[in-house]
């Protein structure tokens, strides 16, 4: 149904321009921000395909007490849903596609990317814990011909910003523990 | 839920046990569990030069390593004996460590190193000492039985073994019966990858155990061909979500694809009350055909996962091939991997995969 076999080469032309970037991360700051307002972690994330929304994701580990639900997978789950509806190639749309989040991707995710042949990836601030973009592990540009595409990305976008969302959140959720210690990036 | 015993029928046979294990194509003599060691315990161990002298009286050694080990202490060291005995056949009795190549002072690499430059008369007395020369010690201590023998042939080495990494390293960590509940765990999985290539997946399989409990929670197998994300792995972790109560994916179009329900314990529930809820893949065991790639590690350590066993390598594979994210220090949650539980009939699916992707 949604096979990705396809070659690793890609049209070297395809990237958004700044003002897409800007319109499309501020889209996934507003999601960051409702989640926080929510009591959710402030993680905002868009898959565009085409100047079109083809997914879009939050955080859905509690409900589904599943730990591999982060909101880059809920997001690339609408895609593949998106096209089957829409009837056409996932792979021709994924190669395509361009992912916004507040927040550096974890290992798994950077994988999951990777597997989907998603050419770029557009963050916010990095992921010191779990990050799989550099900050932990850099999986975008590993060599492993076995586990789909590598990818490139766009860090740093609104950083501290997304940082400041982050702390907001885990300071109101366990109001025992220490002060995060300030780190800048 | 009904789990595939491939011993069941072998055991309505009326063949003597010893013999009918021996005639069983998965004799669980036929595989060794290897662990999979962090760097640090399976590299090589590190040599690094260091100037040593021989002590030509015996007599004399006491004040010798006194008066050496307040000149040069050796911080980082501990682990290598300052003083050696010689063959007998050599001309002086032992030899001491004097300090590393890179802290000895004034060494001109146009002179020979001297006992003069190395030791000044009025901390070291040179009586009973021969020229020194440089030796090659082990830079950490070492941390396997390996490392170990390795170190000793260069200088000798003290060692505080951990004897379950020893046995693990010989493939001699688990017991004959455990052996064979690894390898019925082992069996399932197989028979799940089956299922599944049946269905038209990859032909890769997993279970999630109990191991206290000695219980599956979850059989599954790759369902790549509907959705190019569940791995077998996934799936898994998802089939013990669904047994929580939780759970993403949907199922329906893979019987093979099963979870158990909690068993309501009740001794366990009365005396301990929340504290035995299982949460996500907390102490849970999972054993899986193939080396998982760096997504399901990934999604392993997210999980919680106890240990993780599989059958074969894999060329991407994240726990030993490409990455050990199991040992990874930055990572909140590290667990033990061990590879080779039924290593052939893992390695026959693996050739199954190949034939498929060849028509």
């Amino acid at each position: 149904l949604c096979r990705l076999d396809m070659g690793t080469e890609r049209e070297q032309s395809f990237h958004p321009s700044d003002e897409e970037i800007q319109r499309w991360m501020a889209s996934a700051f507003d999601m960051a921000k409702d989640a926080l307002e929510n009591g959710e972690v402030p993680v905002g994330c868009l898959l565009v395909y085409n100047n079109q929304v083809v997914g879009k994701g939050r955080n859905d580990v509690n409900e589904t007490k599943n730990a591999t639900r982060h909101a880059e997978m809920l997001a690339l789950d609408q895609l593949l849903d998106w096209c089957r509806h829409s009837n056409v190639d996932a792979g021709s749309v994924c190669e395509r596609t361009v992912l916004y989040v507040t927040v550096e991707p974890c290992i798994m995710c950077a994988a999951a990317l990777r597997l989907l042949h998603i050419p770029l990836v557009v963050f916010g601030c990095r992921n010191e814990r779990f990050g799989g973009c550099g900050s932990v592990m850099d999986v975008t540009s590993a060599q492993l011909p076995h586990t789909g595409t590598a990818f490139q990305c766009v860090a740093g976008y609104r950083a501290e910003e997304a940082v400041e969302m982050l702390k907001t959140f885990y300071k109101q959720e366990n109001p025992n523990a220490p002060k995060p210690r300030t780190r800048k990036d | 839920m009904s789990l595939h015993n491939v011993k069941k029928e072998a055991a309505e046979d009326m063949e003597p046990q010893s013999k009918r294990r021996r005639s069983s194509e998965c004799d669980s003599d036929s595989w060794a569990a290897y662990p999979v060691l962090s760097d640090e315990q399976s590299q090589e161990a590190e040599l690094i030069e260091a100037i040593a002298v021989p002590i030509t009286n015996k007599k004399e050694t006491s004040r010798l390593v006194r008066e050496l080990s307040s000149l040069y202490p050796l911080p980082g060291l501990q682990h290598i004996k300052r003083v050696r005995a010689c063959k007998p056949d050599s001309p002086h009795p032992l030899e001491a460590v004097v300090c590393l190549v890179s802290d000895a002072p004034h060494i001109d690499s146009e002179e020979a190193i001297s006992v003069d430059s190395l030791l000044p008369s009025d901390r070291v007395r040179h009586d009973g000492l021969g020229e020194p020369f440089v030796v090659k010690v082990p830079a950490c201590p070492p941390l396997t039985r390996p490392q170990f023998e390795l170190a000793s042939k260069h200088w000798p080495t003290s060692f505080h073994e951990d004897k379950q990494v020893t046995f693990a390293l010989r493939g001699e960590l688990f017991s004959p019966p455990q052996k064979a509940r690894m390898q019925e765990y082992m069996l399932s999985a197989v028979a799940a990858a089956r299922a599944g290539k049946e269905s038209g997946m990859e032909a890769i399989g997993a279970v999630v155990v109990d191991p206290k409990l000695e219980k599956v929670i979850a059989v599954a197998h790759d369902c790549r061909g509907d959705h190019p994300l569940y791995h077998a792995v996934m799936v898994s972790i998802d089939l013990v979500a669904k047994g929580q109560g939780g759970g993403a994916y949907s199922f329906d179009k893979y019987p093979a694809c099963q979870f158990a329900l909690p068993t309501s314990n009740s001794t366990t529930e009365t005396s301990q009350n929340e504290a035995v809820q299982p949460y996500i893949c907390t102490g849970y065991d999972l054993y899986v055909t193939r080396e998982p790639c760096v997504m399901c590690a990934m999604a392993l350590v997210h999980s919680r996962i106890g240990r993780v066993f599989y059958g074969t390598s894999s060329a991407d594979g994240a726990l030993g091939t490409k990455y050990k994210i199991h040992t990874q220090k930055d990572l909140n949650h590290r667990f033990e991997v061990f590879r080779g539980v039924l290593s052939k009939q893992c390695e026959h699916l693996n050739g199954l995969e190949y034939i498929r992707k060849l028509k």
